[in-house]
């Protein structure tokens, strides 16, 4: 900031942003790294004056002899205040910094950037999660304790020694009697597939950049044929590779069908070249994280890569509406959107529909129950994360997950019809790295699965962002660490080998996790969907709302 | 065996089975009393043959016959030996101290689990769980378990320690004689086996070679075991060394978790095998995706630093009407060359001692870049005056098009002067005597020494030819100038006062007019003057009425004076008083009534409330709006062959009018050449890119025009100081000389660079610009 010329409301001094960059001026080498990786550019050399005034003895001062002034020069690294260019916190100048002496600090109290981020009336957008730093501290699904721990009551087992069946069901699983029926009058029964119980949800090629997320397709498909693990993925709504769509890892993967309906036709095109089914098909209606609210892929970023998987010329927007435009009734749509979805696979492939967590979900589980069809139901919580959105959806819309999802369990379980329609829930889980115990926390709770992304790109890919509104710019191409550019001067700082090497990592150590908690449950013959004896909370209105033990 | 008379010890008493609590005290008892050879008639007790610590060093022996319960000769000592003369239940030897226990049959699961010292020999096979959690202390010999056929599921869990050996003869499972999944957890140990196996922990276990040490113990101790469970006859069928095998535990080091195939084969074995060359969308895209470093240089920076020198016009080049490059005067100055500064001025102005020297507010000076950080400007006056030495230089030759330029005031002879320049005759039509107009005729004499003046219009009068009119121009006189020239040019300034219609108007003395008789020492004021209209004109007034003896000089306005600058501060300092708003209502005698009633008194009254052009020579086909000629962008008139500029078009500053003439100049060049014309295509730069901190910002004064020139900030136009070259981090940056000696420039070598921006941001002059690199897509 200058020291002196006008100010306008959004002058902004260094003490006003969100982030200060700390720089040391006697351990800096003017490298010019950190200025050179900056990616909102805030970083830049500044000319500092130095001034000394150098007075000897008084009694040597007289009007002949007077004190000297003397000015010198010093070059350092400073920050940008104008609020387009506000250091969001990333930290990649630390990273590249040879001497350790530049850091980004969070500011002490609130910062007055955040009344100054709508510059021509455009409300603040961003991407990644919410920004809730207190509910970062310990959110909910945090707060559950596994009190259930069987030593003699139950078969003491070991999680290092006992072999575990973890594999959950997805697909219609109806009872056997309906079952039969269906199949005597129809000749059909609902398909189900077996799959590990930790799916990764919905992330776009587009949102996501090509080295990421063949990175996590690679990962997933070492998990099934390198372990044994029947991890899926979904595609997330941007279309799939051709190539992907006609390789036998097909199978690994759950389609997303949403409003936009990018890359579909590609999808419909490669359909006789299929050599496998995919895992299943998903139809997207909401996304926790910024829920009843569309996307739009900026034109800039529909390079001709993108352009070419999702079927659409390069250099045009993408609106993805908030609803799919042929939906006008609960009954209606959702029906017609799964039969359609089955046809595509002569009935082969489950189709679910995945709703953002809501106080109507109920409405639609009861929808779905009535409806043989129906594969699962997928609730997004409102800790979802996303490549984009409006602050204000992200921070305030949306219903938590584990109430959510207890609800529902608890309706199915009313009706009889638990674990016949498996519930997917997802939204936050691990979001402060407990991805094992939140995860098995919802399935004690009732999910037959669990789906995360943003731990993904946490564990996989380094995403440095953080419910303090650190970094949180997937929205504008600019990802520090390659997750969510399109630009290859920036993805390829991230190497697909390595993100799939750490989703094979993450997997793994989730799989000792898991076991480490159903282990002392004396659980090891199927997932303890459900299971909510073995829970309780230390809050009791939690413990009252989710039907489980409150404990102190 | 001793050859001591048994002991004999039922399980059963009276029928019934005695507890292992009352089995246990007898069998405690008899050691105690002296007994060494036990027999054991079992019932189902627990632990028999265990603890037997009481013999001291002397050896027991307990024979089991019946049916052992579980856990046999467990906590047994050294000097015991067990032998169960058929099959045991499970927990055979469970944390053995040393016992040795021969089991005659089967044993059941968790053979030796715990064990720490001793041996078991099973004459059969063994259930699950079999050899886990054995220790080998290194105080003792290790534990020892001899299996003559198979163990079960989950064998060597957590086997720390101890030799097991498995013959499988006759085993339960042809096809697998260590069970499912052995060895989980392993961290001490070694394990003979002899037959086929299913697999065991990879992770923790580890085949290796018998070495001949290893096979002399086990055909030893073959033997011992052979011999103990009365197989003997098995020695030679089980002795044959390449059927033998040997798994041990890792070392800590060598544990390997799960081994995985490495992600590059993988990726290439498996998924580009798939997929096709390029992985995921090889076939969609040719962009190499290589994991590229987060610094990067050439084509992958993404941001690339441009040498923009003069690419933009500096403030005070961009603030002078005129369009003088001051900077640049100021740079061929700090390189020494005076005298192409000097005469640099005269492409601009033909006045640059007069304009920039004296009579300007020079507002080159007020748009420097220096007074964004408060700091003094410099002192352009300084530099203005030098020009007075400024030599012509040479001419083209004529071009054979003429233009007229009507009025030789500064617009007149700017237009003229330029268009002279460019090669063509200029003729100026003027009613003055001398040339130069309301400088040379109105400007008080304080303002500017004569000489200077007269050298500058010297300078003109020498390329340019002057028609002195002797009356105003007619119509028909600019229709016939029309015809004879190519162009014809308005510059005839504005010479018609203003005057308020008010009773005893007469009495008042137009300020333009009052000033070209003063000038003359034509007029005399008296002691009280009043000058209606407090501009800058009206001060010039003032200052002139005070010289000619003036001693009370008031200025009243409407509004608060417009006047600033020199002019106002010449009048302040000769004691005239501004007052307003006053309302003029007439002229009397005594002096100016205003509406309130007052009356100033004043000898002489002088308006001063501006001028407008006089144009009664203009034919109806040129435009006018309230008085002034009306033009478009290009000072072109609505008659496209006559142009207009200075006080005829609009009233300004002399810099101003000289601007329009050097401007309009230009343009008729262009039309001549038949192009299109062109304005000066640079835009002003942006002064936040110079850095003022290299600077001393106490400097209020400047001694010398080269003193000037040092304290520039040069913006936007390269000072050649090097900074650049020795911040840049990488070396990137050299000076190269520009081919056919025209001067240098800075280069980058893109290999090197890596996109900090550093030299943008150490450039004294903004030279350097950080742009986004040109898209990869």
């Amino acid at each position: 900031m200058l020291s002196n010329g006008f100010i306008t409301p959004s002058s902004l001094s260094v003490k006003d942003l969100p982030w200060q960059i700390r720089w040391e001026k006697d351990k800096c080498t003017l490298c010019g790294r950190c200025a050179a990786v900056c990616p909102v550019h805030t970083l830049e050399l500044g000319v500092f004056r130095k001034r000394m005034v150098s007075t000897p003895d008084l009694s040597h001062l007289t009007p002949a002899n007077p004190p000297a002034t003397v000015y010198q020069t010093y070059h350092g690294v400073r920050q940008k205040t104008d609020p387009a260019y506000a250091c969001v916190g990333c930290a990649t100048c630390s990273l590249v910094c040879p001497n350790d002496c530049i850091m980004p600090f969070r500011t002490d109290e609130a910062d007055k950037f955040r009344f100054h981020l709508n510059r021509g009336g455009q409300a603040r957008n961003r991407g990644g999660r919410r920004n809730a730093p207190d509910a970062a501290q310990g959110g909910l699904l945090d707060q559950i304790k596994f009190t259930r721990i069987s030593m003699l009551t139950d078969p003491a087992l070991d999680a290092g020694r006992h072999e575990f069946e973890l594999r959950s069901l997805l697909g219609r699983i109806l009872p056997p009697e309906e079952s039969l029926k269906l199949f005597h009058e129809q000749g059909w029964t609902p398909p189900v597939r077996e799959i590990y119980p930790l799916l990764i949800g919905g992330m776009s090629f587009g949102a996501l950049s090509p080295n990421m997320w063949e990175g996590i397709q690679m990962g997933v498909s070492y998990l099934n044929e390198e372990m044994g693990m029947p991890v899926r993925i979904c595609t997330g709504e941007g279309g799939c590779p051709p190539r992907l769509l006609r390789s036998r890892f097909l199978k690994y993967v759950i389609l997303q069908i949403a409003s936009g309906y990018f890359g579909w036709d590609e999808i419909i095109h490669s359909l006789p070249h299929m050599k496998e089914d995919p895992c299943a098909v998903e139809i997207k209606y909401g996304q926790g994280a910024k829920p009843g609210d569309g996307g739009l892929l900026m034109w800039y970023k529909v390079n001709k890569l993108i352009a070419a998987i999702r079927g659409v010329p390069a250099g045009v927007s993408l609106p993805s509406p908030p609803t799919h435009q042929t939906k006008y009734s609960i009954e209606e749509a959702v029906a017609k959107m799964i039969q359609s979805m089955y046809m595509a696979w002569g009935f082969r492939v489950p189709v679910f529909p995945k709703i953002s967590g809501t106080s109507t979900a109920l409405a639609v589980l009861n929808n779905l129950t009535r409806n043989p069809y129906a594969g699962a139901l997928a609730i997004d919580g409102e800790d979802g994360g996303t490549g984009a959105a409006y602050a204000v959806s992200m921070d305030h819309m949306g219903h938590p997950i584990a109430s959510n999802l207890r609800d529902c369990y608890l309706n199915l379980v009313k009706l009889g019809r638990q674990n016949e329609i498996p519930l997917i829930a997802g939204g936050g889980v691990g979001k402060n790295g407990k991805l094992a115990a939140n995860a098995a926390a919802l399935i004690m709770l009732g999910a037959s699965v669990v789906q995360t992304g943003k731990y993904i790109m946490q564990a996989a890919a380094g995403c440095v962002g953080s419910e303090a509104d650190r970094c949180n710019i997937c929205n504008i191409g600019l990802c520090p660490k390659g997750i969510t550019s399109q630009d290859s001067r920036i993805y390829r700082r991230l190497d697909p080998e390595k993100v799939a090497e750490r989703v094979v990592d993450v997997y793994l150590s989730f799989d000792t996790e898991l076991k480490k908690i159903v282990a002392p449950l004396g659980r090891s013959t199927s997932l303890p969907i459900g299971m909510s004896d073995a829970l309780a909370i230390n809050d009791k209105s939690a413990a009252e709302r989710l039907h489980i033990d409150y404990v102190v | 065996m001793e050859s001591q008379q048994s002991l004999r010890i039922s399980g059963l008493q009276e029928e019934r089975r005695i507890e292992s609590r009352i089995l246990e005290e007898r069998i405690q008892q008899a050691v105690e009393q002296g007994s060494r050879n036990l027999e054991i008639e079992a019932f189902g007790q627990h632990g028999i043959g265990g603890r037997l610590w009481k013999a001291g060093e002397e050896p027991v022996h307990v024979k089991i016959v019946g049916s052992p319960g579980q856990r046999v000769g467990s906590m047994g000592f050294a000097n015991t030996t067990i032998e169960v003369m058929g099959p045991a239940s499970d927990d055979v030897g469970w944390l053995n101290g040393g016992a040795k226990i021969i089991v005659h049959g089967n044993a059941g699961n968790g053979t030796c689990n715990a064990m720490a010292q001793g041996k078991v020999y099973v004459a059969g096979s063994i259930g699950a769980r079999g050899m886990t959690m054995t220790k080998h202390n290194p105080r003792f010999d290790p534990p020892e378990l001899w299996v003559l056929g198979s163990v079960g599921d989950y064998f060597a869990e957590f086997m720390a320690g101890g030799v097991a050996v498995v013959f499988g003869h006759m085993p339960q499972d042809s096809h697998n004689v260590l069970g499912y999944r052995p060895c989980v957890g392993m961290v001490g140990g070694r394990i003979y086996f002899r037959g086929p196996h299913k697999g065991f922990s990879q992770a923790d276990a580890k085949q290796v070679a018998i070495s001949q040490e290893d096979w002399d113990w086990l055909n030893i101790n073959t033997e011992k075991f052979l011999e103990s469970i009365g197989r003997l006859d098995l020695l030679e069928a089980l002795s044959v060394r390449e059927e033998w095998q040997l798994l041990v535990a890792r070392g800590p080091m060598e544990k390997v978790g799960r081994t995985r195939p490495a992600m590059h084969e993988f990726r290439r074995n498996v998924w580009d095998a798939e997929l096709g060359k390029g992985g995921l969308i090889g076939d969609l895209t040719d962009v190499d995706r290589s994991p590229i470093p987060l610094i990067t240089t050439g084509e992958l920076r993404r941001w690339v630093p441009v040498w923009e020198n003069e690419k933009y016009a500096a403030p005070c080049e961009a603030s002078c009407p005129t369009g003088i490059p001051v900077n640049e005067r100021w740079r061929l100055i700090r390189e020494g060359r005076m005298d192409e500064a000097v005469n640099l001025a005269l492409a601009y102005t033909p006045f640059p001692a007069s304009i920039c020297g004296y009579l300007c507010p020079n507002l080159c000076m007020q748009g420097c870049t220096r007074t964004s950080a408060d700091m003094v400007t410099l002192d352009l006056p300084q530099l203005g005056k030098t020009s007075i030495s400024a030599k012509l230089p040479p001419l083209p030759p004529l071009s054979g098009r003429r233009i007229a330029v009507i009025g030789g005031g500064p617009s007149g002879l700017s237009i003229a002067w330029q268009l002279r320049r460019l090669g063509h005759e200029a003729v100026i039509y003027d009613m003055g005597k001398a040339l130069g107009g309301k400088i040379t005729s109105q400007i008080p004499k304080s303002r500017i020494p004569d000489e200077v003046i007269q050298t500058e219009v010297g300078r003109i009068q020498e390329v340019i030819p002057h028609v002195h009119l002797q009356q105003k121009l007619n119509r028909s006189e600019f229709e016939q100038l029309k015809a004879d020239f190519d162009f014809v040019v308005i510059a005839v300034g504005a010479q018609k006062p203003r005057v308020i219609p008010m009773p005893g108007q007469e009495r008042l003395i137009p300020a333009l007019e009052f000033l070209q008789e003063s000038k003359a020492d034509e007029i005399s004021v008296g002691k009280r003057v009043v000058i209606i209209g407090a501009g800058n004109v009206g001060c010039d007034a003032a200052t002139e009425a005070h010289r000619l003896g003036a001693e009370d000089i008031t200025l009243v306005d409407i509004q608060p004076p417009a006047s600033f600058g020199k002019e106002r501060e010449e009048a302040e300092a000769v004691g005239a008083k501004f007052r307003y708003p006053c309302f003029s209502k007439a002229v009397t005698e005594e002096g100016l009534e205003l509406t309130s009633g007052e009356v100033i008194p004043a000898d002489t009254v002088i308006i001063s409330i501006g001028d407008t052009p006089d144009l009664e020579f203009l034919p109806e086909n040129i435009a006018t709006e309230r008085g002034f000629i009306k033009v478009n962008d290009l000072h072109q008139t609505t008659d496209p062959r006559v142009f207009a500029v200075g006080d005829a078009v609009r009233l300004g500053l002399l810099t101003e009018a000289v601007g329009a003439g050097r401007k309009t100049a230009q343009i008729i060049a262009d039309m001549i050449a038949g192009k299109r014309p062109t304005g000066d295509a640079r835009q002003m730069f942006d002064h936040h890119r110079v850095k003022l901190e290299y600077f001393d910002p106490r400097r209020l004064t400047f001694d010398s025009v080269q003193n000037c020139a040092s304290q520039c900030s040069s913006c936007g136009s390269c000072r050649d100081c090097g900074i650049c070259e020795a911040m840049c981090p990488q070396g990137a940056i050299s000076r190269q000389e520009v081919h056919g000696g025209k001067g240098f420039e800075m280069v980058v070598n893109p290999e090197r660079c890596i996109g900090c921006g550093f030299c943008a941001g150490a450039c004294p002059c903004g030279v350097w610009d950080l742009v986004e690199n040109e898209s990869l897509d």
